[in-house]
């Protein structure tokens, strides 16, 4: 008992303690500038390269939309899970969150898209839906046929003897239209994510 | 053989005292405890079969979600699995920032386990006083990482942001700060009569009954086993680790060898900081195809990843073992067996520091 009191007096008699007790303020509620939020606009143009989308890996958080001559991302809060990997895809420099792009811009880090396709041929019933479905196709062929029958060569993916065939993958923007469109789930984008660094001389600590 | 029970003494998943949502329900004659059984699946999210299929960058957010206080080992572990199969190799800088993270990460989810143990024996004022302290830790993760709680850190090959020197600094004088006032912190707690009398020789867990029950982490090192999986970790053993332990197996020493630990993770991120090497942070690498498992040392124990990803590195499927369950059995089959009052069955319970969002996924 004694030796608690001696305790408590030894505790409560520090200058920090007093200096505390006296002056007892609470440090206001301030986002510090460092704190990933939610991604903003730089006010750099959008040069469509859906990176941001590709990456995002909240459903439905961020979406490239027309506004007037141009394209901006929109971020949809509700969805959005604050990770940066949107501002970290992007090419362009269009988002900044937190001090990402500037840490970005000091070391000369960058993620490296690919994407792959990947048809799973017991699920697949050759409906060629993917292949009508695909925007870059439609750039390639405007004449696309019904049911994915195409004449044209250069398209990504067409339907070749009742299957659907990959024919050219370096072109998949890894937009996942054919994920969607597919009714048994048979084609998947694999979109591979590499994370690189090329330092410019005299950066780093 | 047949047991006389006096009451059967359900506690929980909802109860003020009882922060975690399981039921417990002992058998109780007088007020003694002879007996307790465990019910869990109160949350399940079912996390793993929705990582199945997807990209290592949408499996990383997935596991840091697994448990929301020790977030950051969860995403080590996975980018470790992920490099283990691919082949990558990470640059030494980004290494030792790992561990940085690391240890803070250890820190907070330390300090929030003794804050928890301390409330639930009515020592409110430490435990604020842990409270603030972590908050600091937290602010620290925060500059670091950019983020308090989810840090998604770590990428296969290294990390996400690279540390400035004024940041390091920063940190460096953070760590000083915090030491003091860890030594306060640890001071109170082991000098309160009033705390030893409620944790001293309470919560008995022998090292033989902790072997038999697998408990694992600090439930264990508190009961004299030396094991920590850190050991193993090459990172670790460059900065020259040696596991903290206890030989009193009671509810004190399990609090006291969290503190420890917490005081060791002070020293490691200040010898990360004098050791850190220059060079890139990012080395590359792209995940393949491959089995794997692999397993860290999160603050409450060995947690293991089992991985198998298919040609594009795309998850196939996963497995995720969590140290916790192994330290509830130990809990409630070892630890509450013997203990005179109901009111030190809820704080054993806590000072093995069950968390359920892991053990549930």
């Amino acid at each position: 008992m004694g030796q608690s009191l001696i305790w408590y007096l030894k505790e409560f008699s520090r200058l920090e303690w007093i200096h505390k007790f006296l002056f007892a303020k609470t440090a206001p509620l301030v986002t510090p500038s460092y704190s990933r939020g939610f991604p903003e606009p730089t006010g750099k143009a959008c040069q469509h390269a859906l990176f941001c989308m590709m990456a995002c890996p909240a459903p439905g958080a961020i979406e490239v939309v027309h506004a007037g001559d141009g394209w901006i991302p929109r971020i949809h809060k509700g969805h959005c899970i604050r990770c940066g990997l949107c501002v970290e895809a992007c090419p362009n420099g269009v988002l900044k969150s937190g001090r990402i792009l500037e840490t970005m811009e000091r070391d000369g880090t960058s993620l490296l898209f690919s994407f792959r396709i990947s048809i799973d041929p017991d699920l697949c019933t050759g409906c060629g839906n993917c292949a009508t479905a695909c925007p870059v196709n439609k750039q390639i062929d405007a004449q696309l046929g019904a049911g994915g029958h195409f004449s044209n060569d250069e398209v990504i993916m067409r339907v070749l003897d009742g299957d659907v065939r990959v024919l050219h993958e370096e072109k998949c923007t890894g937009c996942k239209t054919c994920e969607t469109s597919c009714p048994t789930r048979a084609i998947q984008i694999a979109r591979i994510l590499e994370g690189i660094q090329q330092p410019s001389q005299g950066s780093g600590p | 053989m047949k047991r006389t029970v006096d009451v059967n003494i359900p506690l929980g998943p909802i109860h003020p005292c009882f922060k975690e949502p399981v039921r417990l329900k002992c058998e109780a004659k007088g007020e003694r405890i002879i007996g307790a059984e465990l019910e869990l699946g109160y949350m399940k999210k079912g996390i793993e079969r929705i990582m199945k299929g997807r990209p290592w960058q949408e499996v990383m957010f997935l596991a840091e979600r697994v448990c929301g206080i020790c977030s950051v080992i969860h995403n080590m572990v996975f980018i470790e699995a992920m490099e283990q199969i691919s082949g990558i190799s990470v640059p030494p800088r980004a290494a030792y920032l790992r561990v940085i993270a690391n240890e803070l990460d250890r820190m907070q989810s330390h300090l929030i386990a003794n804050f928890s143990y301390c409330y639930t024996i009515e020592h409110e004022t430490l435990g604020m006083y842990l409270l603030d302290l972590r908050e600091q830790v937290m602010d620290e993760l925060e500059r670091l990482t950019g983020a308090r709680v989810t840090c998604a850190y770590m990428i296969p090959g290294g990390v996400r942001c690279d540390i400035s020197r004024e940041d390091a600094e920063h940190l460096l004088s953070a760590v000083d700060r915090m030491e003091q006032d860890l030594r306060r912190y640890a001071g109170m707690f082991s000098d309160g009569p009033m705390i030893a009398l409620r944790s001293r020789g309470i919560g008995i867990l022998t090292q033989e009954a902790a072997q038999r029950a697998h408990a694992v982490g600090p439930t264990a090192r508190a009961s004299g086993i030396a094991l920590d999986c850190r050991l193993n970790h090459p990172t670790y053993r460059k900065l020259g680790f040696v596991p903290v332990s206890r030989p009193d197996c009671d509810n004190f020493a399990r609090i006291m060898v969290r503190f420890d630990e917490v005081a060791q993770s002070i020293s490691i991120i200040r010898k990360c900081l004098q050791d850190l090497p220059t060079g890139i942070i990012r080395g590359g690498g792209v995940c393949k195809e491959g089995e794997t498992r692999y397993s860290g040392e999160a603050p409450r124990g060995e947690l293991t990843y089992f991985i198998r990803s298919d040609e594009y590195g795309r998850i196939a499927d996963i497995q995720i073992q969590t140290p916790s369950i192994m330290n509830i059995e130990a809990c409630c089959h070892e630890m509450i067996i013997g203990v005179d009052s109901v009111a030190d069955v809820t704080s054993t319970f806590i000072s093995a520091d069950p968390c359920v969002a892991c053990t549930e996924r």
